[in-house]
C-alpha cells in the first residue's frame, strides 16, 4: 500500500509540469539587450513588447489600442496629444506608473544615446500636466502620431535611475541591458544572453490575462535544422522562423501547425554613398556614390531567380521600401527590371570594372539571408564587379554598419507604424542628429526634395494630398537607387498543435496570446 | 682459395622492395585498400582545378537557378545536368566536394607539420636538458591534455578570431583554422619525442659525441632525431586523421572554413540544413568523402604502427 501511494505521487509528480503551462519557444536571433531603447529591432522590441507596454499598444489586428494610456485627444488645431494615463497601474517592482515616468521614458528614449530616437522626430516637447495626464506637443500637426508609438515602452524613473540606468547603452550596456522592471503581462525572472531568457506572469498586471502560461523560456537557436528538430522532438511548443525548405514536410506532421503570413518587412541592399566614408580597405571606396553603380547593381540582381530556389516561391517581389498591405504605398514605382547587360553595360561606363565590393551581411537576422547574399554576390561576380562578402552575427553586424565598414549592406525593414513613411524617416532622410531622423540611413543617402517632403507628408491630413508626396519621394528613391529593394519577406511560424496563439504582420510574437492546451 | 660471389650493390629502389616493411605492405590488403584510396583521394584533390567540371570558389561561374539539383536529373529550370547534384546556390557538389577536398588535406597536412614540428622540438629539449626544461614543458603538455583537443581548438580559434579585425577574419580563417589544430595537437608528438630522447641519450654514441665537443644542438639534431624519427611517422599519420576531422568539426559548428571556399565539414554544415527538406545529395557526398579520407588515412597509420612495432612481429 506503502509503495503504491509513493508512485501515485511520483505519477503526479511527474505529470506536474504538463498542467502548469510550461511554454518553450526558440527564435533565430537573441534579443541583443533588453533595454527598450537602445536597438531599434524587431527582435529587441518583439520580445520586450511581452515586459513592458507603452502608451498604446497594438491588437491581434495591428489595430492601436490603449495601454498604459487609458485614452488621448488631438490638443487644438493640432499642436500635439492629450494622453489620460491609465490609473492603479504598477511596474514589476511594485513603484507606481505616472506622468514622470513618461517624462523620464521620453527624455531617455530620445536621447542621443538611444538607437529610437527617431521616432520624437515629430515631438517638440513633452509636458506633465497632473501626475495622471500627459502632452505631447509636435512641431507640426501630426494625425498618425499615436500609431507611431506602439512600441515607446515605459521604464520606471526611479528603477532605471537607482540603477545607473537612466540612458540607454547600445553597444557596452548597463543595468538595464540585462534587467528588465516593465508594466507588462510578463517580468524577467532569468536572463542569460544567447542561452535561456526566463518569464513567469506578472500577478500584478493591469489587464485581464488570456494566455494560460505560467511559466515561458525563450531559446535561441541558430542552426535552422536544430531549431526543427527541436519543434518536431517536442523540445519547443513553438519556432520562429520555419526554415523555409522544411514547410512542406513540417505541413505533414499532425503534431506541428505552420503559421504563414506576408511580413511587413521588405528586404533590400544599401550602399555607402557618402564621400570617404567607407573602408573597404581595397581602395574601392566611393565607389556607390556614382549612381550608375547603384543601378548596376540593381540590374544585376536577379530577385525572381532568388525568390525561385532560396525562398522557394514563397515571397513576392518588392518594388519599395515598404510592401503593399502598407499604408501609403506607392504604385508610381514598379521592381527593378534583371538585366545583367545593361549592368555590364553601366559598370564598363562608369569605369568600375573589376572593383571590389566590400558586401556585408547578417547570417542569423533574416531568412536564408546568407544564402541570398551569397547569391546576391554571385550575380555581381557575374557582371564584372569583385564583391567580397562578410557574413556575420547581428551582434557583430550593426556595429560594422555604425562604423561605416561597407561598401554594400543587406537590410530589412519593418515600418513600425505600418505606413510608408517610417522607412522615408529611417532610411531616406538625410542624416540629422539634431533632428533625430535618418538614424539607420547607414549609407548617408541624402537627397534635399526628400528631406523637404518628409514633414509635408507628416502634418498632411489629406490623404490623395499625403499619396501624391509619398508617390513622388518613392519616384526619387527609386531613380535615384538609394536602395535595391528585393522582395518581401514571409512569415513562417512553426507551433505545436496544443498551441494556440495569434501572428502579427510585424512578426512580434506576443505571449499574452498563446494558450496551453 | 674461396669463391668471392660479386653482388652488385643493392639500388636504392631495391632495398625499398626488399625491406621487411614493404613487405609487411604488401601483404596487408587492408594497408594496400587504405593506401589506393588515400592515394586517389590526395591526387584528386591536387588535380582538382583539371578533373572538376567547374570552379566552385569563383562566384561568376554559378548559375543560381541550377540551386538544389537533384544528382543525375536535368535541372528543372536549365536542364543542365550534375553529376551529384548541386546545393542551395546552384554549385555543383562534386566540384566542391573536390576543392573542399583540397582545404581539408591543406588544413590537416599543414596544422600536422606545424604541431610535429613544435612538438619534436619541444620533445628534444625537455628529454634532453631534463630538469626545469623539462618539468615546465611536460607539465604544460599535462595540462593541454586534461582538456579535448578539440575544445583547446576551439578556445584558440576564438581568441585568434577576437583579435583579428573583421575585415580580414574570412581570410584569416584558414591560418587561423591550422595555428589552433595544431596548437591543440603538439602534446602527443612531445610526448613520444621526450621519451625516445631520454633513452637515447644515455647512449654510447651520445657519449661519443659529447666527448669530441659536439654542441648540444647539434647532437640533438644530427644524432637523436634521426633515431626518434619512426615513432613520429605514425603519430603523424594518425594525426592527420584526426586533423582532418578536427577540421571538419570546427567547420561543422561554423567557426572554420568560411561558406565561400568551403571545406567538406562546411560542406557538411551547409547540406545539413537541407537534410530535413529531402535534398539528401548536399550533406551525402562530402559526408561519404570525409568518411573514406579520415578512414583510409587512419587504417593506414594503424597498419605502420603496427608493422613499425617489432614486439607485435
Amino acid at each position: 500500500m506503502h509503495t503504491y501511494l509513493c508512485s501515485a505521487a511520483l505519477v503526479a509528480v511527474l505529470a506536474a509540469p504538463a498542467f502548469a503551462a510550461d511554454f518553450k519557444f526558440a527564435v533565430t536571433t537573441d534579443p541583443q539587450t533588453m533595454d527598450p531603447h537602445a536597438v531599434n529591432s524587431a527582435p529587441v522590441l518583439g520580445f520586450l513588447n511581452n515586459v513592458y507596454e507603452g502608451l498604446v499598444r497594438r491588437g491581434k489586428d495591428m489595430s492601436i489600442e490603449p495601454s498604459l494610456a487609458a485614452s488621448w485627444e488631438p490638443i487644438g488645431n493640432g499642436e500635439g496629444w492629450r494622453f489620460n494615463l491609465r490609473r492603479g497601474v504598477t511596474f514589476h517592482d511594485g513603484a507606481e506608473f505616472n506622468a514622470d515616468d513618461v517624462i523620464f521614458s521620453y527624455e531617455r528614449a530620445s536621447h542621443e544615446a538611444a538607437d529610437v530616437r527617431s521616432w520624437f522626430a515629430p515631438v517638440s516637447s513633452v509636458v506633465k500636466v497632473d501626475d495622471f495626464t500627459v502632452d505631447i506637443m509636435t512641431s507640426a500637426p501630426n494625425p498618425i502620431f499615436p500609431d507611431s508609438i506602439a512600441n515607446w515602452m515605459m521604464m520606471d524613473s526611479g528603477w532605471a535611475e537607482a540603477n545607473g540606468a537612466a540612458r540607454p547603452d547600445k553597444e557596452s550596456g548597463n543595468y538595464a541591458t540585462l534587467n528588465a522592471n516593465g508594466t507588462g503581462t510578463f517580468r524577467i525572472t532569468a536572463r542569460e544572453p544567447d542561452l535561456r531568457t526566463v518569464l513567469e506572469p506578472f500577478g500584478g498586471w493591469w489587464d485581464t490575462a488570456e494566455h494560460n502560461i505560467t511559466r515561458a523560456e525563450l531559446t535561441p537557436i541558430q542552426n535552422s535544422a536544430t531549431a526543427m528538430s527541436a519543434l518536431i522532438s517536442g523540445d519547443v511548443d513553438f519556432i520562429n522562423p520555419v526554415p523555409i525548405q522544411d514547410i512542406t514536410r513540417l505541413q505533414q506532421n499532425p503534431d506541428v501547425n505552420v503559421i504563414q503570413g506576408v511580413e511587413a518587412r521588405v528586404i533590400m541592399l544599401g550602399f555607402d554613398q557618402q564621400a570617404g566614408a567607407a573602408e573597404s580597405g581595397q581602395g574601392a571606396s566611393d565607389l556607390f556614390l556614382d549612381a550608375r553603380a547603384r543601378e548596376a547593381v540593381a540590374k544585376a540582381v536577379n530577385v525572381p531567380a532568388i525568390l525561385q530556389t532560396i525562398m522557394r516561391g514563397n515571397a513576392a517581389v518588392a518594388s519599395q521600401l515598404v510592401s503593399p498591405a502598407m499604408r501609403g504605398f506607392s504604385e508610381a514605382v514598379t521592381p527593378y527590371a534583371h538585366d545583367p547587360e545593361g549592368a555590364r553595360a553601366l559598370i564598363e561606363e562608369a569605369g568600375i570594372a573589376g572593383s571590389t565590393v566590400n558586401f556585408k551581411c547578417p547570417n542569423n537576422r533574416y531568412l536564408n539571408d546568407e544564402s541570398v547574399c551569397q547569391a546576391v554576390t554571385s550575380m555581381l561576380a557575374q557582371v564584372g564587379l569583385e564583391p567580397v562578402l562578410n557574413a556575420m552575427p547581428v551582434q557583430n553586424y550593426w556595429p560594422e554598419l555604425r562604423a561605416d565598414n561597407f561598401d554594400m549592406y543587406l537590410l530589412g525593414w519593418s515600418p513600425g507604424t505600418l505606413d510608408a513613411e517610417h522607412p522615408i524617416r529611417f532610411l531616406g532622410s538625410t542624416p540629422n542628429g539634431e533632428k533625430k531622423l535618418g538614424s539607420w540611413n547607414f549609407g548617408g543617402y541624402s537627397n534635399a526634395r526628400v528631406d523637404e517632403l518628409l514633414p509635408r507628408i507628416q502634418s498632411e491630413i489629406d490623404d490623395g494630398k499625403r499619396q501624391k508626396m509619398l508617390d513622388e519621394v518613392a519616384t526619387i528613391i527609386s531613380d535615384e537607387v538609394a536602395y535595391v529593394p528585393m522582395y518581401v519577406q514571409p512569415l513562417v511560424w512553426g507551433a505545436r498543435s496544443n498551441i494556440a496563439l495569434t501572428q502579427r504582420p510585424d512578426n512580434f510574437f506576443i505571449l499574452r496570446w498563446v494558450t496551453v492546451n | 682459395m674461396t669463391d668471392v660471389t660479386e653482388t652488385p650493390a643493392p639500388t636504392r629502389l631495391r632495398r625499398i622492395l626488399d625491406s621487411d616493411l614493404f613487405y609487411a605492405f604488401r601483404t596487408s590488403p587492408v594497408a594496400l585498400i587504405s593506401a589506393l584510396v588515400t592515394m586517389f583521394l590526395i591526387l584528386s584533390a591536387v588535380f582538382a582545378p583539371l578533373i572538376a567540371t567547374t570552379n566552385p570558389f569563383d562566384p561568376a561561374s554559378l548559375n543560381l537557378m541550377n540551386g538544389f539539383t537533384p544528382p543525375m536529373e536535368p535541372n528543372a529550370f536549365t536542364g543542365e545536368n550534375f553529376l551529384l547534384g548541386t546545393d542551395d546556390q546552384g554549385r555543383d557538389v562534386f566540384s566542391t566536394i573536390l576543392y573542399g577536398m583540397r582545404i581539408s588535406l591543406f588544413v590537416g597536412v599543414t596544422a600536422v607539420v606545424f604541431a610535429m614540428v613544435l612538438g619534436i622540438v619541444l620533445g628534444l629539449l625537455a628529454g634532453y636538458f631534463g630538469g626545469w626544461t623539462d618539468t615546465i614543458i611536460m607539465r604544460a603538455a599535462d595540462v593541454q591534455l586534461t582538456f579535448p583537443s578539440i575544445l583547446v581548438a576551439m578556445l584558440i580559434f576564438g581568441i585568434a578570431k577576437g583579435i583579428t579585425p573583421i575585415e580580414y577574419r574570412d581570410q584569416m580563417a584558414i591560418w587561423v583554422l591550422i595555428l589552433a589544430i595544431g596548437l591543440s595537437d603538439w602534446v602527443q608528438f612531445a610526448r613520444v619525442v621526450r621519451g625516445a630522447t631520454m633513452v637515447e641519450k644515455g647512449k654510447d654514441y651520445v657519449a661519443a659525441a659529447h666527448l669530441i665537443g659536439r654542441p648540444s644542438f647539434a647532437i640533438m639534431i644530427r644524432h637523436i632525431l634521426p633515431n626518434v624519427l619512426s615513432p613520429v611517422l605514425v603519430i603523424a599519420t594518425i594525426s592527420l586523421a584526426l586533423a582532418i576531422i578536427a577540421e571538419a568539426t570546427l567547420s561543422f559548428l561554423g567557426i572554420g572554413a568560411p561558406p565561400t571556399q568551403p571545406s567538406l565539414g562546411t560542406l557538411i554544415r551547409i547540406g545539413q540544413q537541407f537534410l530535413f527538406s529531402g535534398e539528401w545529395w548536399i550533406l551525402f557526398f562530402p559526408a561519404c568523402t570525409l568518411l573514406a579520407l579520415a578512414l583510409s588515412v587512419n587504417l593506414l597509420g594503424d597498419w605502420l604502427r603496427d608493422a613499425l612495432n617489432p614486439r607485435l612481429k
